[in-house]
């Protein structure tokens, strides 16, 4: 009887190369893969996922482990799924989410299709959430929980999909790295930014990429939410809501960005209250479990590490949902993610379009 | 790991051979001198690099004199394009030309003196991977500097007429590089005859190590060196000979040439075999340059409807090592420039799978070859149609 061949995604970090060395200890027929997903014209070093260096650390942790490793090319897809997207939605002043479109279009479809071509039952990677009995659960580290960024992945890919980390906390892998020998990435920093922005200033991909001339990055009114002008701004691609940087002073409360109007090419400020949403319109949504129904409460996030708020689904329409929240919630940010949960399940999620600043009632059901 | 693994890889590196190897034992051992010492050490080493220079040269038709040691294929062809091109820009001859299916070195050497103000000019190439003549006689006129052609492709093994083109670049004053890294043993090679003025062999293609290669270069003609130090090499190549891999490069190149003819004709029956048994099972298989002369040792492949990186992985886990395009330092496998130069479609150009015959190649590892390959290519195309 031949071991089961497990893939494991693994960019050159503690958490996927744990993951990958906890599977052979396991006994299964590991095969290690890094994914290139674009070239920096220069090295930065230490970057996650697809610089030279973490390439290198990949190979030397599946060298170590005694299983091959690959480099697979996926370039030109995260280039037009991810960097693309990426782009554009900030031309339209919207806040991307990167990681998002990246797991669910170019890492875990492409992936499986990887894993079908070596006869791979299974694929594997370094994230902190769990499967348990074919559903995505939160990670066991609360602080660490990564299924904000999983949402999108197909539902079949599920049931081949390992997450041997999801079970620790990252002090846990961080000891595991240490006790199996794996010395070179120990005590690697964590990756906090975007993989493709090595600086963390995203301007300069829109840069990079946009016409000198587009109205992302031109100059254009600060305006309070009664629509008078209160300033100027150099492109409102460089706000996002909440952000306080960049907003003028002078206002008896302290100011944030509450929203952005690409039309007018407007940065709208207002104070912490009129940050407020009461409701979250969400498009592109995906179902992990079979879909909830209009009326259902349902725990949502709608940023990374945000804490959880309780809302109800008040229309359900296809692909589009909307969520009245119990209590208003702080910079709801169309571009972000709402990840719904039920408790530890992880239900689905969306993209949001828009916030509402008034609870929805639900709608009164024909008879 | 599967049990008996088979190398098709020959064109990216071949073993070192047991002769080559004892060969070299003695001057990591006693005979370690450095040949520019004037003591006895230095003499015994001296003696044996002088001799190595001699025999690789006799193997190229070449005096030892115009035998010039490198680290490899790459160095050599930097020192060609560009100590021919900054010897020769003074007087007048500005244009670089070359063939768009040339080995990286090449293109990146051309490239640079093209940085340096070169006029870069492209051949036009058959699909088969051929140059077409008509633009030879086009581009290379009294502006040009140097040119320089492969002589068997590295990634389909379409084989240049080199000593033709070679006598025709030549009657118009230019300088002619070649790169013969594949096709050392390959093709007939005689610097006696033929009019190159440059050549370039590398010793891992054949037998000896890696960080060894040479530079045939024509007496008489002026280069500038790369590197600046002291005089060896007659400062054509500063820094302390590498004697023992040029004693392995003299070895491997003479044992390479006696064998020559029966190892081709070893190779070729089993490539055809290959080519044959493939194509017996997936008829819309596209072997590419099958239509021009080819050296015998190289098989490109293209199966509509798969991709090279797929199906690598999955033939090194069944213990088979080909390759697929060029290799880029990370590891990933870009579609090669070679087969794009040549207009193959992109996809087939992603699908390439090139297998390279050599010393380790039976007639049983074609056999499983011929077993393993297309089972392989039938699961990825049903993956891809059901994907």
């Amino acid at each position: 009887m031949s071991r089961e061949r497990v893939l494991v995604a693994m960019s050159g970090g503690v958490d996927s190369s744990v993951a990958a060395a906890l599977l052979v200890e396991q006994g299964y027929d590991v095969v290690g893969a890094t994914m290139k997903l674009f070239c920096h014209g220069e090295d930065v070093p230490d970057r996650p996922c697809c610089s030279l260096d973490s390439v290198n650390d990949a190979r030397r942790v599946c060298e170590q482990l005694g299983i091959p490793h690959y480099v697979l090319n996926l370039e030109s897809r995260f280039g037009h799924d991810v960097v693309d997207n990426f782009v554009e939605e900030y031309a339209r002043g919207r806040t991307p989410i990167p990681c998002v479109r990246c797991n669910t279009f170019t890492k875990f479809r492409d992936f499986l299709k990887k894993a079908n071509a070596i006869d791979a039952q299974w694929i594997a990677t370094g994230h902190y959430a769990r499967v348990v009995d074919g559903e995505l659960r939160r990670g066991l580290d609360e602080n660490k929980d990564q299924t904000y960024f999983l949402w999108g992945i197909d539902c079949e890919v599920l049931s081949r999909m390992m997450l041997p980390v999801g079970g620790l906390d990252k002090a846990q892998t961080r000891a595991r790295a240490h006790a199996m020998g794996l010395e070179v990435i120990a005590e690697k920093p964590e990756s906090q930014e975007i993989c493709f922005v090595p600086d963390g200033d995203y301007t300069r991909i829109l840069e990079q990429r946009l016409p000198a001339d587009a109205p992302a990055l031109s100059r254009g009114p600060i305006i309070n939410s009664s629509g008078a002008i209160v300033g100027e701004h150099n492109g409102f691609a460089r706000y996002t809501i909440g952000q306080r940087r960049g907003v003028p002073g002078g206002f008896a409360h302290p100011m944030y960005v509450i929203a952005i109007r690409p039309e007018q090419r407007a940065v709208v400020i207002g104070t912490r209250d009129e940050l407020l949403g009461s409701g979250i319109i969400a498009r592109e949504v995906n179902w992990l479990t079979d879909a909830p129904s209009i009326g259902d409460q349902v725990s949502v996030r709608i940023r990374h590490r945000a804490p959880l708020a309780r809302a109800e689904i008040v229309r359900l329409n296809g692909q589009e949902i909307e969520l009245a929240l119990d209590e208003p919630v702080s910079a709801i940010t169309p571009g972000q993610s709402a990840v719904f949960y039920d408790g530890e399940r992880v239900l689905g999620g969306g993209f949001i379009e828009a916030s509402r600043s008034l609870r929805s009632a639900l709608p009164v059901l024909a008879a | 790991m599967p049990i008996d693994p088979i190398y098709l890889d020959h064109a990216a590196t071949t073993p070192v051979r047991e002769e080559v190897f004892e060969a070299m034992k003695p001057f990591f051992g006693p005979r370690f001198g450095n040949p520019s010492s004037t003591h006895r050490w230095g003499r015994e080493a001296r003696a044996a690099l002088d001799e190595a220079r001699e025999r690789v040269g006799r193997c190229l038709g070449a005096r030892a004199d115009e035998i010039c040691f490198t680290s490899g294929g790459t160095e050599a062809d930097n020192l060609a394009i560009l100590g021919a091109w900054r010897a020769l820009k003074a007087k007048g001859r500005t244009a670089v030309v070359t063939t768009p299916i040339e080995h990286k070195a090449i293109l990146g050497a051309v490239h640079q003196a093209a940085h340096e103000g070169a006029e870069e000019r492209f051949l036009g190439m058959t699909p088969d991977g051929v140059i077409d003549p008509a633009s030879f006689d086009e581009l290379v006129d009294e502006k040009v500097a140097v040119c320089s052609m492969m002589w068997v492709n590295n990634e389909i093994g379409s084989i240049q007429a080199v000593p033709e083109l070679s006598a025709k670049a030549k009657g118009r004053g230019a300088m002619v590089h070649t790169d013969a890294v594949q096709a050392f043993g390959k093709v007939t090679i005689d610097a006696q005859t033929q009019q190159f003025d440059f050549l370039t062999i590398s010793g891992h293609k054949f037998g000896a190590p890696k960080g060894i290669g040479a530079l045939f270069i024509r007496r008489g003609t002026h280069i500038e060196p790369l590197m600046h130090g002291g005089t060896q090499d007659r400062g054509r190549r500063p820094g302390t000979e590498n004697v023992a891999a040029a004693v392995g490069l003299a070895r491997a190149a003479e044992l390479t040439l006696a064998e020559g003819e029966a190892h081709c004709a070893r190779i070729r029956k089993l490539r055809d075999k290959l080519e044959a048994g493939i194509l017996a099972k997936i008829p819309d298989a596209v072997i590419h340059g099958r239509g021009a002369a080819r050296a015998p040792h190289i098989v490109n492949i293209s199966v509509p409807g798969t991709d090279s990186e797929s199906l690598l992985m999955a033939l090194d886990l069944r213990g088979i090592a080909a390759s697929g395009g060029s290799a880029c330092q990370s590891g990933s496998i870009d579609p090669s420039h070679v087969l794009t130069a040549l207009g193959v479609r992109p996809d087939l150009a992603s699908a390439a799978i090139r297998m390279s015959l050599g010393v380790l190649t039976t007639d049983q590892s074609i056999d499983r070859v011929i077993e393993i390959f297309p089972a392989l290519v039938a699961k990825a195309r049903q993956l891809a149609v059901a994907e």
